[in-house]
C-alpha cells in the first residue's frame, strides 16, 4: 500500500526532483538490499544489485506509470538485478542461519535451544535444495514477507504463479522433510 | 497459515542476513556522474556539429564529409564513399575468458566461445555474434567508422545509455589497423565501457542483445 506522502514523493521523482529520489533510496534502501542478498545469497552481489537496482529504477522514472505502487516495481528491477547476478556466477551462494546464542544468555531451555535451531538448520536445507524458482517464491513470501502482488513483481511472474509456485513448493520442501 | 509456512517465518528471522549497506552516497555519486556524462555527450554532439558546419565551410571537404555521429570512446562519419577495405582477419590473441582486467559483458550472461585480446580491447566471439569491448575515457575516440551517407545511421538509447546504430556496410577503424568492412552495428555506452555488437540483425533484435547484457 502506498502511502499519500509516498505517492507525492515517486511524482516529485518523476518530475526530475533529486531530492525526492534520494528520500526513496533511503526509504527502501534496506528493503532492496535484504530482498538481493536472499536472492543472491552474497553480500557483496547484493550491494551491487541494489546499488544498480537504484540507479537503473531512476533511468526508468520516465516509464512509471505514476498512481502504481513503488514499492513492487522498485522491487522487480532489483530483484532482477540479483538474479542476473546469480546467473552469471553459476551458482547460488546458500544462505546461512545467524550462530546460535548461549541458552544461558536467550534465556532459552538449552534443550529446546538445541533442538530448535537443528530443526532450523535441517529447514533451511531443504529449502535451499529446492529448484530455483521454488526456491525463490518461498525466499519472496516467508523470507521477505512480501505480499503475492510484490513476489509477482520482484520474480516477473504472473499473480496466479505465485500462488500454484508458493503451494508446489511448499508441498515438496514438505516431502523433503519427511 | 500452515505449520510449515509458520516455521518458515520462524526461520526467516535466524537467518544470517548483513546489515544493509547505507547505499545513498554511492548512489547519489553514480547519479551525478551519470548527469555529467550526459551532459558531456550534449557537449560532444553540439561540438560534433560545430566541427560539421566547419566542414561544409570548407570546399574541399563538402564532398567527403556529409555527417557526423559520436559517443565516448567512438565517432561514426557519414561519407559518400568509403576506402577500399579488407575482410576481417585475425580477432587477435585468443585468452581465457577471465583473462580481461575488467569484467566482460556479457549477452544474457551467455559465455562467448572464445574471447581475443586485440585492436585495443577484447572481442568475444559468439555464434553470428560478435562484441568488442574496451575501456574508453573521456576525449578517446578509439572506434572510428565511415558509412555511406545512404546507410541508416542514428542515434539510439539502450537502457538510458547513449548509442550509435549503423544499420548497413561500413567501414571500421580500429587502433593501429586498416580499415574493414563491417555489417549492421550497434555501438554504446556501458558504465566505463564501450561496447559493440555486429550481427546480421536489425535494430530492435540488437537493442534487445546490448539491452541483455551484464
Amino acid at each position: 500500500m502506498q502511502t499519500p506522502g509516498e505517492e507525492a514523493l515517486v511524482e516529485r521523482a518523476c518530475r526530475g526532483d533529486p531530492a525526492a529520489f534520494e528520500e526513496l533510496v533511503l526509504a527502501y534502501q534496506s528493503l532492496a538490499f535484504r530482498t538481493a542478498f536472499v536472492l543472491a545469497g552474497d553480500a557483496a552481489d547484493a550491494e551491487e544489485a541494489a546499488q544498480d537496482g537504484f540507479v537503473k529504477a531512476h533511468r526508468a522514472l520516465g516509464r512509471f506509470r505514476l498512481g502504481e505502487p513503488f514499492r513492487p516495481w522498485l522491487l522487480a528491477i532489483v530483484a532482477n538485478e540479483a538474479r542476473n547476478r546469480r546467473r552469471s556466477r553459476g551458482r547460488r551462494a546458500a544462505l546461512a542461519l545467524r550462530a546460535v546464542a548461549e541458552p544461558a544468555a536467550s534465556g532459552e531451555d538449552p534443550e529446546e535451544a538445541v533442538l530448535g535451531s537443528e530443526r532450523r538448520e535441517r529447514l533451511l536445507t531443504a529449502v535451499e535444495g529446492l529448484r530455483d524458482d521454488d526456491r525463490d517464491v518461498l525466499a519472496c513470501r516467508y523470507f521477505l514477507e512480501l505480499s503475492e502482488e510484490e513476489t509477482a513483481a520482484a520474480l516477473g511472474i504472473a499473480r496466479g504463479t505465485v500462488k500454484s509456485r508458493t503451494h508446489r513448493a511448499l508441498s515438496r520442501l514438505q516431502e523433503e522433510l519427511r | 497459515m500452515t505449520d510449515l509456512e509458520l516455521e518458515l517465518r520462524d526461520l526467516a528471522t535466524h537467518l544470517d542476513v548483513p546489515p544493509a549497506p547505507t547505499l545513498l552516497g554511492v548512489v547519489r555519486a553514480r547519479l551525478v556522474r551519470r548527469r555529467r556524462r550526459r551532459r558531456g555527450l550534449v557537449f560532444a554532439v553540439a561540438i560534433g556539429f560545430a566541427a560539421l558546419a566547419v566542414a561544409f565551410a570548407v570546399p574541399g571537404s563538402r564532398a567527403s564529409l556529409l555527417r557526423f555521429f559520436h559517443l565516448r570512446g567512438a565517432t561514426v562519419t557519414l561519407v559518400d564513399r568509403l576506402p577500399p577495405l579488407e575482410s576481417r582477419g585475425s580477432l587477435g590473441q585468443p585468452i581465457p575468458f577471465d583473462g580481461a582486467p575488467f569484467r566482460l559483458l556479457l549477452p544474457s550472461g551467455h559465455r562467448p566461445e572464445q574471447v581475443y585480446a586485440g585492436d585495443g580491447g577484447y572481442w568475444l566471439r559468439y555464434p553470428g555474434l560478435l562484441l568488442f569491448e574496451l575501456e574508453s575515457g573521456p576525449g578517446t575516440e578509439i572506434i572510428k567508422k565511415a558509412a555511406l551517407g545512404t546507410t541508416n545511421v542514428e542515434y539510439v538509447d539502450v537502457d538510458g545509455e547513449p548509442g550509435i546504430w549503423i544499420g548497413g556496410r561500413h567501414a571500421v577503424y580500429l587502433p593501429g589497423g586498416k580499415p574493414r568492412a563491417a555489417g549492421h552495428t550497434l555501438i554504446w555506452k556501458h558504465g566505463l565501457l564501450t561496447v559493440r555488437l555486429e550481427a546480421a540483425v536489425g535494430l530492435e533484435q540488437a537493442l534487445a542483445i546490448a539491452r541483455s547484457v551484464r
